[in-house]
């Protein structure tokens, strides 16, 4: 399986490497609760436009290279990720791919779950980002995860086949992770107190742990489960059962948030309103399991030490009994999150852009945002206002002593003509020289495809220093973080867009 | 046989008719009332339907459709006339006007001429090619191509020559075109010849220009690279689009796979700030590689 997928990369279909055609390498790296695993994809740029338009490039098309086995995550203590074994398992890994971290130019470790949680997960993320190549590198809340998982399990694909929402629930060890899609593009995510092993149990169903996390919802149903204790099969399974009932209500809007068993069980703000769903699908371990044949007795259930096989035959149960939702398979199930992460973290900028390649790669840059209505941009005042507030703002969130300090992403630039595009680049060039006196690099994202007028702009205004990167046709949000890959063929800028747009300011994570 | 009535003298009759059996006994006094003051009432009335003709957002008409957003969804993929629905076998009056509208609009761009205060705004003088009409213009476009004597002559006279970069603008087959978008294409094209450090001859404008009215342009001027600002052939989705052709060091026998094209410049198309932006990517290129059209790596 795997074979035959670099074979028809390298064989068949790989053209020869021309302007208008490209394949990059991209790795995606989840390091979860349980397990840990890695996968190469090989992404082909493409332009996407015609001949006689403005160059646009894209991915046009994703190749899943190479797959890693399923590793159990490195434990040194029971809070802290053994960072020295990943690297090892990854050496490895990157020797069986074949690939050298050098020629990786995309990519996303992730560090999924409970794991985020542990106490050295910054200093992993930094270790992996120092040896693992150029690539990028992302840590991830339950939303980002969530959403990642989606992608990797095919869900957003699915639903620009479905006229209502299509969602995918990731179920790990720790956490559910359920992602909604609608017509393409992601509506929102929720994430549950859901996992396999939540519970954990020895070989004659003894429970031998609750996770702190479940206790609320045990509670609040009245279930008592005390470590030590012998759980009977028609318990458990009737726990399995009412967990997913509890979790699947809510996800088809059958059942308020505000049920008090529904409430124990979400982890952070449920989606409001819930999209009316038409499909889902069930990735993650649990996912997995849902192949497994079922289990009839309490040695059965108790296979991996924990509920996982009781939870997954209760969940497709479950899934299976809403008339209006549709139970669907995943694209992928134990790996979506960490194919979603090699394979759909990366967008390419317009083609038409404004920078000094010398200046990149920039990771873990955040984002300040400036929406620009017709009126604001035909009066210089109002604009100059707007902005100074912006870089004011901006210095005090993120400070004033990176080059740069933040990307300004603009939006609301489809009808700009040549004096918008003139009085908005006076207007940022005067701000951002009072707020940042001395600062070396001024860095722009725009939505609309305006980036090479208004780096010109605004490099005729700065002259030498600051020097500009100017991109655009991404859309960020205020609370991204972006990272901008080194430039390929001099023009297409790799962007990762981590976003947080669903956390709704809970906290902000970063790199 | 029925002697052949016009088919517009025939509705005058049958409405006249009509008139006369549905009008109350008091038509002459609402019919005096009306006619005192037509005026107004048309003059109110006209902008507002010609408004919502021609920018009125466009939506499907299609009454209680199974799926809004789907059709939304194909709406936006497109301008193309699409979800316009009928009224009997026949088109609403309303797309019956807009379709009319964007043809007039059409026409007009053809039959049009760039207003001369345009042309001082950015300095530019025009010279004249041998179209004569705009009848004959479409109907020769060889004579589009060739620059009268007078012309060549303004030319020699006004023109530096043998300029790095030599910029054109023409009407070509809308002058609504270079209306809409010179000034935004042209002082961002400036910006980014700046940008790039390349040097630019003296300007000018071409009435009744066929494309390849470049070639004698280069040479009479013997430039490096030229770009030619030209108003497209307008379509019922816009009157407004206009290329830039670029060719380097353009002359008489130059073949259209030498010259190299950004089309489709307008403000629902590609966008003309960036495109002007672009130019001077592409000309610097030009200027690299030695080459244009299909031989010149982007």
């Amino acid at each position: 399986m795997v074979r035959q997928t670099e074979e028809r990369v390298t064989k068949g279909t790989q053209p020869p490497a021309s302007a208008e055609d490209r394949w990059i390498t991209s790795v995606g790296i989840d390091i979860g609760t349980s397990t840990t695993k890695m996968i190469v994809s090989r992404l082909k740029l493409a332009r996407t436009s015609g001949a006689l338009s403005l160059p646009r490039y894209g991915i046009t098309e994703r190749l899943l290279a190479y797959q890693s086995p399923i590793y159990e995550t490195p434990l040194r203590t029971g809070d802290e990720v053994d960072a020295e074994r990943i690297w090892r398992i990854l050496e490895r890994e990157y020797e069986a791919a074949g690939i050298r971290p050098a020629e990786l130019k995309s990519g996303a470790v992730i560090i999924t779950g409970e794991t985020a949680n542990k106490k050295n997960a910054r200093q992993i993320l930094h270790l992996l980002a120092e040896r693992s190549g150029d690539f990028v590198v992302a840590t991830a809340g339950p939303d980002l995860e969530g959403l990642l998982a989606g992608k990797g399990a095919g869900a957003d694909d699915r639903s620009r086949a479905a006229r209502e929402a299509v969602a995918n629930i990731d179920v790990g060890g720790g956490t559910a992770n359920a992602a909604v899609f609608r017509r393409g593009k992601p509506a929102g995510t929720v994430t549950f107190h859901v996992g396999g092993r939540l519970i954990r149990l020895d070989a004659f169903g003894t429970v031998e742990g609750v996770s702190p996390s479940l206790r609320p919802w045990l509670n609040a149903c009245g279930y008592r489960l005390e470590p030590g204790r012998k759980a009977s099969f028609d318990l458990l399974q009737e726990l399995c059962l009412a967990m997913s009932r509890d979790m699947l209500d809510c996800l088809a809007g059958k059942a308020a948030a505000s049920r008090e068993s529904v409430a124990a069980l979400l982890l952070g703000a449920p989606l409001e309103p819930m999209p009316v769903l038409e499909e889902w699908t069930i990735s993650g371990g649990i996912g997995q399991l849902m192949d497994s044949p079922k289990p009839s007795n309490v040695e059965e259930a108790a296979v991996h030490g924990d509920i996982g096989p009781l939870l997954a035959h209760s969940l497709k149960e479950q899934a299976g009994s809403y008339p209006a939702i549709r139970l669907g398979r995943p694209a992928q199930t134990v790996r979506a999150t960490v194919i979603g992460a090699g394979m759909q973290t990366t967008e390419i900028s317009g083609a038409t852009v404004f920078l000094d390649a010398g200046l990149l790669p920039i990771r873990n840059l955040p984002v300040m945002k400036v929406d620009l209505a017709p009126a604001m941009l035909q009066r210089s005042e109002s604009l100059e206002d707007l902005l100074e507030r912006t870089m004011r703002e901006g210095a005090s969130l993120f400070g004033s002593e990176a080059s740069p300090p933040f990307a300004l992403a603009i939006s609301g630039l489809q009808q700009a003509g040549y004096a918008e595009i003139q009085r908005l680049a006076e207007a940022i060039a005067g701000s951002y020289k009072r707020s940042f006196p001395g600062n070396r690099v001024f860095a722009a994202i725009c939505g609309e495809d305006v980036a090479k007028a208004l780096g010109q702009a605004l490099e005729r205004r700065f002259g030498p220093s600051p020097k500009v990167i100017c991109i655009d046709q991404i859309r960020v949000d205020l609370g991204d973080y972006v990272d901008l890959g080194e430039p390929i063929s001099g023009t297409m800028v790799p962007v990762v867009v981590k976003t947080l747009a669903f956390h709704r300011g809970e906290e902000v994570t970063d790199g | 046989m029925n002697p052949v009535i016009p088919i517009d003298q025939l509705v005058d009759r049958v409405m006249a008719e009509l008139e006369r059996k549905l009008a109350p006994s008091n038509a002459a006094t609402a019919q005096t009332a009306k006619t005192a003051n037509p005026m107004p009432d048309i003059a109110a009335a006209l902008p507002e339907v010609a408004e919502s003709i021609t920018d009125g957002e466009r939506i499907a008409h299609v009454p209680d459709p199974k799926w809004e957003e789907g059709l939304g969804e194909l709406l936006a993929s497109t301008p193309a006339r699409i979800g316009v629905w009928r009224c009997g076998t026949r088109p609403l009056t309303k797309e019956v006007l807009r379709f009319r509208c964007d043809h007039a609009a059409a026409i007009d761009s053809v039959y049009g001429t760039v207003d001369s205060s345009l042309l001082d705004e950015f300095g530019l003088f025009t010279v004249e090619t041998r179209f004569g009409n705009t009848e004959n213009y479409l109907k020769r476009p060889d004579m589009g191509r060739i620059v009268t004597d007078e012309g060549v002559e303004r030319i020699r006279s006004r023109c530096a020559a043998k300029p790095q970069v030599q910029v054109v603008v023409s009407d070509g087959l809308s002058a609504n075109a270079v209306e809409a978008n010179l000034r935004d294409v042209y002082p961002s094209l400036m910006d980014s010849l700046q940008a790039y450090g390349l040097s630019a001859g003296t300007p000018f404008f071409v009435r009744g220009g066929r494309v390849a009215v470049m070639d004698p342009i280069g040479d009479i001027l013997q430039p490096e690279v030229l770009v030619l600002l030209i108003g497209e052939r307008p379509g019922l989705v816009t009157s407004q689009s206009m290329s830039a052709y670029m060719c380097y060091r353009p002359r008489r026998g130059t073949v259209e796979s030498d010259r190299t094209v950004i089309s489709n410049i307008h403000r629902g198309g590609t966008p003309p700030v960036e495109a002007g932006a672009y130019i001077g990517t592409v000309l610097k290129k030009m200027l690299e590689q030695r080459t244009s059209g299909v031989n010149l790596e982007l």
